[in-house]
């Protein structure tokens, strides 16, 4: 028996529903009057045509249990699921008091982040693998509830869907995939994504998974699909998809213009199927109201937008002096080692082992920590590199296990699970392999977008921790340096340190913070005796504080990573042969850099000489010497220069590698010219 | 003497030519025209043979004028009655739906007690997959105007003439 049909569901409901229906159709339809009087809402995705399924899916969202990622086309499932149309206007307008980001998200973008209905990206579907990771963290605390994400049927065809829908799949957890089938992704048909008709069709094959069928221009039938699927979800732990069927009675947007691919009969049937006149044929038919009842309520739904409409076009726009704001969280303030350096006497540990007993000491701390990444959570072995040796065995499988090879998977699933309680701190391997990170690399700048989009109420707290560089002959994809591709992106940490004890302290720091922080690991230093040192139990390392690893007059040297210690040995030759005494600048943080040390530094020397591994050419090291430049230039009494690994890959056999990555020598050279200068 | 009601919605561009010529293969006054946007539970009830149309849209529904009245039919009482059912559809752009609407109406009928009859066979159609299809033949009669209007009329005749024999 279904639950909800046109004869038996009470008159009460009705009419909640159709208000609602009435009242969202009313705002989609005045989105563009506003555009056309220069006051906003510059991008309006009209939903008419998918009434039927946006209605039900915010009628069965349980505000306080369920987790929501509507897409841009959401406008009724947000109304539906309680936003006030004013919360509505308010992100159309972009204004300050817009709740969903401040006006710094675009418009038609709506959420309400303390309902836990999210704000999400404009690259579509990206949410869905934040819905996956979200749901793992509520079954991991036993909380009782879905998650739901929204998009079109166009954009499944993005492969991270596939990953996000096996992965909810394989790990069984209640997520609905609710895709709105109106047969366009903008002018492209549906024949141009995928063979099958039906998209949802393409996933038959996984198991644990329930797909359901609506018509998501029929209200009861999508009523009942979405029943349907929550209590499956709930009941079994385990996904569904719920494809509705729908049309797009509109453009794609305001800048498309459907005419120019849609002939006169296209529009006129899907005019036709307008959900919302079937509805409201079906109310008078079934004498559920009368003709003069539904008229009062489109009346009422008439003069409450025209409330909520002058308040919203009066409220404050936001300020451009805020525009820092809410860039990254605040870290964690070091107490102990404030500085991030120690004098500790001892033994000496690896870099390895103080990465694994620090990641051991935290995680025996705080219980909701996490970690998972590939190959991370074997018995015997824990990553490619043993960092996480004996953490699945102390910790248990429920938080430290295996990922797919589905690197934007493991990130955009570590950024969903960050969503269910800020509490939670998830490390992560991004990639077996830094060379490897680059299919998450959408999920990297999602996490990088989130606490700035959503003004300040959403941050992934996230370590992600990469094995990167080379010096171990592997080649173009084991030797890869990434971080100047990242540093470009605000909203990170970002820590690449070369010596054990920081190693330890950075992580330590990080896994204490909100916010996401990068944690690059010079993979060629794991086991190196020069970058073993003593490590303080409990050792801190702030953030953007780099350390002198050796002081020097004549010279300042920046460097991070593999580097450090290339430069070191080069001067102590200089040192030794009395070039020059060089003062070494290990970086530990590039995001945020630590411009104070470096400055002091030549202030002292008059001469700056900046190294690291990956590529002169727009290598991290550019931004260092700009910054430089442009700050310092009358303290400098020569040019300022640079070395790094030549603008090639780097080559398998050790031959090339040599020849391309930077070594002592060449540093001692140009620190050579450099004093001499 | 049974009575025959020949059911569709007159309203519709392609269902409702078929409609019509379908009457016309039956003769003159064989069959009451019933348009389906004003039917009710009563013009139902009040025949023995039944001939109901439909086309399919939207990748496998049925057009909207059915959908908001199967409710009313719920609880329709069709024991002993029998109904054939006509559908259109388009079997190159919509394979995988191909006239879905002939088993929807099939399936609806079927559960208030009626017998469907006027069973076709698939040879001559090429699609992927029918909701009309059970035990390797189609619940009523495909036509397809898109891409087979030129075996309408034949297929018409029949159908018709089986119904004839299968109406008594
Ligand atoms: C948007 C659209 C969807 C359709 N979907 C189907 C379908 O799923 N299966 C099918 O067999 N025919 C489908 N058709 C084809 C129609 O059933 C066919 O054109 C029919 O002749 C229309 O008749 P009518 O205009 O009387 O309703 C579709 C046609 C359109 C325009
Ligand atoms: C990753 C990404 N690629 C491309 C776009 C540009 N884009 C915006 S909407 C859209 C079409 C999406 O179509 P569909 O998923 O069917 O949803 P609909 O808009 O039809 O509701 C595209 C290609 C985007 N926003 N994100």
């Amino acid at each position: 028996m279904k639950k909800y049909d046109i004869k038996t569901t009470d008159k009460e409901t009705l009419k909640k529903w159709f208000h609602l229906m009435t009242l969202g159709r009313a705002i989609d339809e005045k989105a563009p009057a506003y555009l056309l009087q220069s006051l906003g809402w510059s991008y309006h995705a009209p939903y008419a045509g998918h009434d039927g399924i946006q209605l039900a899916v915010g009628q069965v969202f349980e505000k306080g249990q369920d987790f929501m990622f509507p897409y841009y086309r959401d406008m009724l499932t947000v109304l539906s699921a309680g936003l006030t149309i004013e919360e509505i206007l308010l992100n159309g307008l972009s204004k300050a008091t817009d709740i969903s980001s401040g006006g710094r998200h675009m418009s038609n973008h709506f959420a309400k982040v303390n309902w836990h209905i999210e704000n999400v990206s404009s690259a579509v579907a990206s949410h869905d693998t934040h819905a996956v990771g979200v749901a793992r963290a509520m079954v991991y605390y036993k909380h009782k509830g879905v998650a739901i994400t929204l998009h079109g049927e166009s954009s499944t065809s993005e492969g991270y869907v596939y990953e996000a829908i096996n992965g909810a799949s394989n790990e069984k957890l209640p997520v609905i995939f609710v895709i709105q089938d109106n047969g366009y992704g903008i002018s492209v048909p549906k024949k141009d994504q995928t063979a099958n008709r039906k998209v949802a069709d393409n996933f038959v094959g996984m198991k644990n998974l329930r797909i359901i069928h609506c018509n998501g221009k029929d209200v009861f039938d999508s009523m009942n699909a979405m029943t349907e699927a929550r209590e499956y979800a709930i009941e079994t732990s385990n996904p569904v998809i719920v494809q509705a069927n729908c049309v797009r009675i509109g453009s794609h947007s305001n800048s498309d213009k459907h005419t120019l691919y849609r002939d006169e009969d296209e529009l006129s049937y899907v005019k036709a199927a307008d959900p919302l006149l079937k509805f409201r044929r079906m109310l008078l038919r079934y004498k559920r109201f009368s003709e003069k009842e539904l008229k009062e309520i489109e009346a009422e739904a008439k003069k409450e937008l025209s409330v909520a409409n002058r308040k919203a076009i009066s409220a404050p726009d936001p300020d451009p002096k805020t525009i820092h704001n809410f860039v990254i969280p605040e870290p964690y303030k070091p107490k102990v080692y404030v500085d991030g350096t120690h004098n500790k006497d001892g033994e000496k540990i690896n870099m390895v082992t103080a990465i694994n007993e620090t990641l051991k000491a935290e995680f025996r701390k705080n219980p909701d920590t996490f970690l998972f990444g590939q190959d991370v959570a074997n018995r015997d072995k824990g990553g490619v590199f043993n960092v996480s040796k004996g953490m699945q065995q102390e910790f248990g499988e429920n938080r430290v296990y295996n990922a797919p090879i589905a690197e934007d998977y493991i990130v955009g699933t570590a950024n969903g699970m960050s969503r269910f309680d800020p509490k939670i701190r998830v490390v992560i391997e991004g990639a077996e392999f830094a060379d490897y990170f680059w299919p998450a690399m959408n999920q990297y700048v999602e996490c990088t977008h989130d606490y700035w989009r959503s003004n300040g109420q959403f941050s992934p707290n996230i370590t992600l921790r990469l094995a990167s560089g080379g010096y171990i002959g592997g080649g173009l994809y084991h030797s890869q340096n990434i971080e100047g591709a990242l540093t470009t992106l605000p909203g990170a940490r970002i820590v690449y340190p070369s010596f054990a004890d920081d190693a330890a302290g950075l992580l330590r720091t990080s896994l204490r913070s909100e916010g996401l922080t990068v944690f690059m690991e010079p993979k060629a230093l794991y086991n190196a005796v020069e970058a073993s040192t003593v490590v303080p139990d409990d050792f801190e390392v702030p953030f953007g504080k780099a350390r002198i690893r050796r002081s020097g007059a004549d010279l300042t040297l920046v460097t991070y990573g593999n580097t450090t210690h290339l430069s070191l040995q080069a001067a102590e030759q200089l040192a030794k042969e009395g070039i020059g005494s060089v003062e070494v600048i290990d970086l530990r943080s590039l995001l945020p850099l630590d411009k104070g040390t470096i400055f002091e530094s030549i202030k002292k020397t008059s001469k700056v000489l900046i190294v690291h591994e990956d590529k002169v050419f727009s290598g991290f090291g550019a931004e260092v010497a700009a910054t430089i430049a442009d700050e310092m230039f009358r303290y400098l009494d020569a040019p300022i220069q640079r070395v790094g690994s030549t603008f090639t890959p780097v080559g398998f056999n050790p031959i090339l590698e040599r020849a391309i990555l930077p070594n002592a020598a060449l540093i001692y050279e140009a620190a050579k010219k450099q004093i001499q200068y | 003497m049974k009575k025959t009601g020949l059911f569709y919605g007159v309203n519709t561009k392609k269902t409702a030519l078929i409609g019509k010529e379908i009457q016309e293969a039956f003769g003159e006054n064989k069959a009451d025209i019933v348009a389906v946007e004003e039917a009710g539970k009563k013009s139902f009830e009040q025949y023995d043979n039944l001939i109901i149309g439909a086309s399919t849209w939207f990748d496998g529904e049925l057009p909207t004028y059915w959908d908001e009245l199967l409710p009313e039919l719920e609880n329709l009482k069709m024991k002993g009655k029998k109904v054939a059912i006509f559908g259109l559809g388009d079997q190159e752009g919509y394979p995988e739906n191909f006239v879905d609407g002939i088993g929807l109406l099939a399936e609806f009928f079927e559960a208030s007690g009626a017998e469907i009859v006027g069973h076709t066979s698939i040879e001559g159609y090429t699609f992927e997959g029918s909701r009309a299809l059970r035990d390797g033949k189609f619940l009523g009669l495909a036509i397809d105007q898109e891409n087979q209007s030129d075996l309408t009329g034949s297929r018409i005749a029949a159908w018709v003439k089986q119904l004839k024999k299968e109406f008594n």
